[in-house]
């Protein structure tokens, strides 16, 4: 492998980890701050001890989500020198702003964490929704950088120089809202099933099943609101890929041939050098409608485009299903939920409990395989159309080492974190009352 | 709006220096007590740093982010020849930063905490010596800027700039400068026997700071350095550290009178002094490779991009300081009854 591809491999496994830590920091503090108001207002000790332990929750995810990130800020610099050189000045303005959302959200913490009895209630209380409410804006800036990646505006070039600058028209880019919509759902959709995932089990144990009952109702509330909304935004995506990046939509279903009334695959191999999809299952027109709301409309194929310009199409596809796939089976289970309100008999059941258990880390699987779709998806640009991947790295051999390490540093945080994760648990159950 | 930028570059430098290395310095100062005050001294400086410690890192990035946006050919070349000294101050970073989150949230006390403990004293150490060695490697007229990455060996290029004589004393001076800083702070956060040994511990690491300073600038002297010997020359900044050596006469003061304000000012002031020196030096040209130098006002990013980053940056800072500066204080007001109420058992 050349160093460009150990670039790419460290670049997506510290992503890869980021984007689970990001998206619990910034939607357990939603949770902590519900059960912090449902103590404030019944007084019932189970909400406070379930503040109490996700408010540990959210403290370990916002430092491991911190450190991470002031990793990636260097990391794109140090990997990507080239892109940050000419897209740095473009894309300032958001990442500005993040640093300074961030900063509200690490203010804001401080108060939380150490405010107990030492603030007015109320007071308390808001720093709390301060937290939360910094923390998706800090995600939705991030993406809304992402997303000028895909989307390049607010420049010119001219002699490989970029300018004509206007960072508001690059922050504000075509596909900012789209993808930062789809992002805030997808974060919410896999924390709350996550976290009520690892409550559901609890209560399969029968360890405290009244407090992890509150747990799973409120996260699973979040999740599955979210995971409803999350198939419109997902159209709107589509419909916004489909007009900027056709052949991003081509990969993510494995088109090849040009077509009016293209068909819309479900499943099946792809066969990347005979350019054909295997044992797929076919809905005829749908992607003509999905893609632009016309059942006749073209779609173009992979084949109409320059070889140099195509991503590695399987990677993209196999993403692109195991998101949608997933996303559907969280609607089904959020459906569930909303019903389990109205007919109470099915709480009693423990398969239930263990549907969603076993559903906890699937919402996250999603959330990588989404990312893999726009980012794989848009390569072999790092900017689309403008700069190519292979322009952007750093000159510096030796990469493999540098990713090797970070193999082994971000393997053992992960291992602690969840080692941390499990003890918190623990102690939760064996409190008493 | 370039000079509000600017202001901004080396307001966040100077609070990353200042609380950054004061968040390093306790760490290190840990490193160097004996067993019995390690646990006093952890929890000397959860009470004080606890609600305060992650915004002081946020510094770093703020000042990387304002780099890359206003700086970017700058940027570009730090980035590409610190490569892996950078690695390795976010490895410390990580590190001490995941040990310190699991000493305090860990919710179950036990022999794992001694791995928490080591892991945060030892990267407080090492992520300080590498940031001073960074910049150590920038002012070193070391660093060979080229496109020629084949004829030049990997040593010369990414090693050595960063790996010598003279970004090795950077690397302990900062180091020094952090511990001296935490040990001085500390000070007057405490009472009776605690105070004691701070005390002894500030005044042994002032000493061993000048010795190291002393050391850079002999070194630098010795082997003929553009940077070092421009830094003896100019007399602002010889006025600015020798006043910030007269300072430590008011400082010292300040903490026995227990007069935790001054303190703090005082100590900041020192620094303030210590960073003007530095750069002051040889302001704009803070990158000094083997044949050239690098004027960080050139090559800036464009009018727009800048009027735009002064802005945000503007309006940023008009709702993070105060709120800052309220955090501090909202436990500043918590600490002092609570310190009343220990004295008077």
């Amino acid at each position: 492998m050349e160093n460009l591809d150990y670039a790419r491999l460290q670049m997506a496994f510290t992503l890869g980890f980021h984007i689970i830590f990001a998206c619990i920091g910034m939607v357990m503090p939603f949770f902590m701050v519900v059960s912090h108001r449902k103590w404030l207002n019944t007084r019932n000790p189970i909400y406070l001890k379930l503040t109490k332990a996700w408010q540990r929750g959210v403290a370990i995810f916002f430092v491991t989500g911190a450190v991470s990130g002031t990793a990636l800020s260097f990391e794109l610099g140090m990997l990507w020198p080239e892109f940050m050189k000419h897209a740095g000045p473009v894309i300032g303005m958001p990442f500005s702003l993040e640093g300074a959302a961030f900063f509200v959200e690490a203010i804001a913490l401080g108060f939380y964490l150490y405010g107990w009895k030492k603030l007015p209630e109320t007071f308390h209380w808001i720093t709390g929704i301060i937290v939360g409410i910094s923390g998706v804006i800090s995600g939705i800036l991030v993406v809304s950088a992402n997303a000028w990646m895909n989307s390049p505006t607010g420049f010119d070039v001219v002699n490989g120089e970029y300018v004509n600058i206007d960072p508001v028209q690059a922050f504000l880019n075509d596909a900012w809202f789209t993808q930062a919509l789809h992002m805030t759902l997808a974060a919410f959709a896999a924390t709350g099933f996550a976290v009520a995932g690892i409550h559901a089990f609890q209560i399969l144990r029968n360890k405290k099943p009244e407090l992890h009952k509150a747990a799973f109702k409120i996260a699973i509330f979040f999740g599955a609101i979210a995971a409803l909304l999350q198939p419109l935004s997902g159209d709107l995506s589509a419909k916004d890929v489909a007009e900027r990046q056709p052949v991003k939509l081509a990969a993510m279903e494995a088109h090849y041939e040009t077509k009016k009334g293209a068909p819309l695959y479900i499943g099946g191999i792809v066969d990347a050098e005979n350019k054909e999809v295997n044992y797929k299952l076919e809905i005829p027109k749908a992607l003509s409608f999905l893609a632009f709301g016309d059942f006749d409309a073209e779609v173009k194929g992979l084949n109409d485009f320059p070889e140099e310009d195509l991503p590695p199409v399987p990677v993209v596809h196999y993403a692109f299903q195991t998101m949608v796939g997933i996303g559907s089976l969280l609607m089904l289970a959020a459906l569930l939920f909303f019903i389990s309100l109205k007919k109470k008999s099915l709480l009693e059941n423990r398969k239930f409990w263990w549907l969603f258990a076993l559903l906890s880390p699937l919402g996250f699987i999603a959330v990588e395989a989404g990312w893999v779709v726009t980012e794989v998806g848009r390569q072999p640009w790092v900017v689309y159309n403008i700069m190519r991947t292979k322009d952007a790295v750093t000159p510096m051999p030796g990469l493999q080492y540098s990713f090797y390490l970070y193999v082994a540093v971000y393997l053992t945080l992960a291992v602690m974190v969840t080692w941390l994760m499990h003890r918190q648990i623990k102690v939760l159950n064996r409190s008493i009352g | 709006m370039l000079y509000v930028v600017l202001f901004f570059t080396f307001f966040s430098l100077f609070l990353y220096v200042l609380l950054g290395g004061a968040d390093f310095g306790a760490g290190i100062v840990e490193l160097f007590s004996s067993r019995e005050n390690r646990k006093m001294n952890r929890d000397t400086v959860y009470k004080v740093m606890g609600p305060v410690w992650e915004a002081n890192h946020i510094w770093l990035i703020i000042l990387i982010v304002i780099l890359w946006i206003a700086f970017p050919a700058y940027f570009n070349v730090i980035i590409i020849y610190l490569h892996i000294p950078l690695t390795l101050v976010l490895l410390g970073i990580t590190m001490r930063g995941v040990a310190f989150i699991f000493r305090h949230y860990d919710a179950i006390v036990d022999g794992s905490q001694i791995w928490y403990n080591r892991m945060f004293a030892i990267s407080s150490l090492i992520t300080p010596i590498f940031l001073g060695m960074s910049f150590g490697a920038l002012v070193s007229g070391e660093i060979v800027v080229t496109n020629d990455y084949t004829n030049t060996g990997f040593w010369e290029l990414f090693m050595h700039p960063w790996l010598n004589g003279f970004t090795f004393l950077t690397g302990l001076f900062y180091a020094a400068l952090c511990a001296f800083l935490a040990s001085t702070l500390l000070i007057g956060e405490t009472q009776g026997e605690i105070r004691k040994i701070y005390s002894r511990k500030s005044g042994i690491f002032t000493v061993v700071l000048v010795i190291i300073g002393g050391a850079v600038l002999l070194y630098g002297y010795w082997y003929d350095m553009t940077f070092v010997k421009e830094f003896l020359q100019n007399e602002y900044s010889l006025i600015a550290i020798a006043l910030s050596g007269v300072l430590l006469l008011p400082l010292w003061r300040a903490i026995k009178k227990q007069h935790s304000v001054m303190t703090k000012i005082y100590a900041g002031l020192q620094i303030l002094l210590v960073i003007f020196a530095a750069i002051n030096t040889h302001y704009p040209n803070l990158i000094i490779t083997k044949d050239t130098e690098l004027n960080m006002l050139q090559d800036t990013a464009p009018e727009s991009v800048i009027y735009v980053l002064g802005i945000s940056l503007i309006i940023g800072g008009g709702i993070i300081l105060p709120g800052l500066f309220h955090l501090m204080k909202s436990f500043n007001m918590i600490r002092i009854p609570s310190r009343a109420a220990d004295t008077e058992e």
